[in-house]
């Protein structure tokens, strides 16, 4: 009987700890605690040497409180709460770890700064993330500019910026409408050539102040400018 | 002789019971832990983007963030103490041990109250930035746990005071500081994650 108790004891012991184990667990703890503080504050070492100790720190401690406080590994066996335990940290592991470079690749991935103006302009998009893109915004006056048979007109439009200039085409020859003079050409508004098909208009905005000049770029006779005012 | 087994069977049965409630209550444990790992996440991903306020380095206070630590593990301490007094069946002690966490407890809440009320009046509401609001999600969350251990503690405090220890009581407080020392870890990794790195 005394056996029996003595081993009752001792089980109890080493599943739940004693009043030794706990002080020292907590000794561990204040120890895990104050090295990773130390070296932030006095910056020892920096950048990704130090994300990591500090990372690894914390590593340690909950290490310390899982066998200290918790008691993990010491319960009943077959050890189902171990077991759990691991399965839980892997899913958080694909979780937290999948998050961060996903969403890191994203931010990588996105598109250079000047096509997201572009898409900006094009799209009237003219706020993102709460700054202004410079993009046009609401509904402003519509010129028109029509090419027959080698003939622009008018070949002169005056606008105020933000107006929208269409470009239509009425002939059968094809048509690459291009900004600036022949042959080194220039964008404009992020604009490099316009491509034009019989029947249909194509509409830029003018979002840049400025005189220019264009051209049908197979057949560089055929031109006009436009002057927009801010 | 008889009527020892019969007391021993029963102990064997209570010990079955006991581990039973503990595996359950630690199944819940784990998968409040995967939402504060998602929580996590989102901070890790959202928390660059201030929309041009104010950083987490410009907010946090380290020595703040430090004492809220050294207040809470030794909280967890207190309550590991509790719970060999309660195993030993010494109830005053487990008064005077728990009774300390409870403090100490309250006393963690009041300083994360307080860090709070402080950004809140400064204007660094969760509706300001997807920064800020990770920031709330994921501390708040924390928060919210010690807010219900605190009530759960003491109630059953209340109940060990009025009633004393018993086989029932000793398993309460045993799912009681496991759900301690949990929130524990968690704050380690809150400590790490959101106020030393904001340093780094």
């Amino acid at each position: 009987m005394n056996q029996s108790t003595h081993d009752t004891a001792s089980h109890s012991k080493r599943e739940h700890g004693t009043t030794r184990s706990y002080v020292f667990g907590f000794i561990l703890s204040l120890v895990f605690t104050a090295i990773p503080y130390y070296l932030v504050v006095n910056k020892t070492v920096t950048g990704t040497l130090l994300l990591a100790t500090i990372l690894g720190f914390a590593f340690l401690q909950m290490a310390v409180q899982m066998f200290y406080f918790l008691h993990l590994g010491r319960g009943p066996k077959p050890l189902y709460n171990v077991g759990f335990f691991v399965g839980t940290f892997g899913a958080i592991l694909v979780v937290v770890v999948g998050s961060i470079f996903i969403m890191s690749h994203l931010h990588h991935n996105m598109m250079p700064a000047e096509k997201t103006m572009k898409l900006a302009e094009d799209e009237g998009i003219h706020q993102i993330h709460g700054q202004k893109t410079g993009a046009c915004e609401g509904v402003h006056a519509n010129h028109k500019i029509t090419i027959r048979n080698g003939i622009v007109s008018p070949a002169f439009v005056e606008a105020r910026l933000c107006d929208t200039l269409t470009f239509y085409k009425e002939d059968d020859v094809d048509r690459e409408i291009t900004f600036g003079s022949h042959p080194n050409h220039g964008t404009y508004a992020g604009e490099t050539e316009l491509t034009l098909h019989k029947g249909r208009g194509k509409m830029i905005t003018l979002g840049q102040p400025g005189t220019y000049q264009f051209h049908d770029h197979l057949n560089p006779g055929t031109a006009g400018y436009f002057t927009v005012t801010p | 002789m008889a009527h020892m087994v019969t007391a021993l069977e029963k102990s064997h049965e209570e010990k079955v019971a006991t581990d039973r409630v503990m595996f359950g209550f630690w199944v819940y444990l784990m998968t409040d832990l995967l939402m504060f790992a998602i929580l996590f996440a989102v901070y890790a991903v959202l928390h660059g983007n201030t929309m041009g306020g104010p950083s987490d380095r410009d907010l946090f206070s380290l020595p703040l963030a430090l004492g809220e630590t050294l207040i809470l593990l030794t909280s967890s301490f207190t309550c590991g103490l509790g719970m060999i007094a309660a195993r030993l069946g010494k109830k005053n002690q487990v008064l005077v041990w728990f009774g300390l966490t409870f403090v100490l407890g309250l006393m963690f809440l009041g300083l994360e109250f307080r860090e709070f009320a402080e950004f809140i009046h400064e204007g660094h509401t969760l509706t300001v930035n997807a920064f800020l609001s990770s920031f709330f999600a994921l501390v708040g969350t924390h928060g919210l746990h010690i807010t219900s251990g605190l009530i759960w503690l003491g109630v059953t405090l209340a109940f060990v005071w009025a009633r004393g220890l018993n086989a029932h009581m000793v398993r309460k407080l045993a799912l009681l500081s496991l759900f301690w020392h949990f929130l524990d870890i968690v704050w380690i990794f809150i400590f790490t994650i959101v106020y030393l790195r904001a340093f780094v």
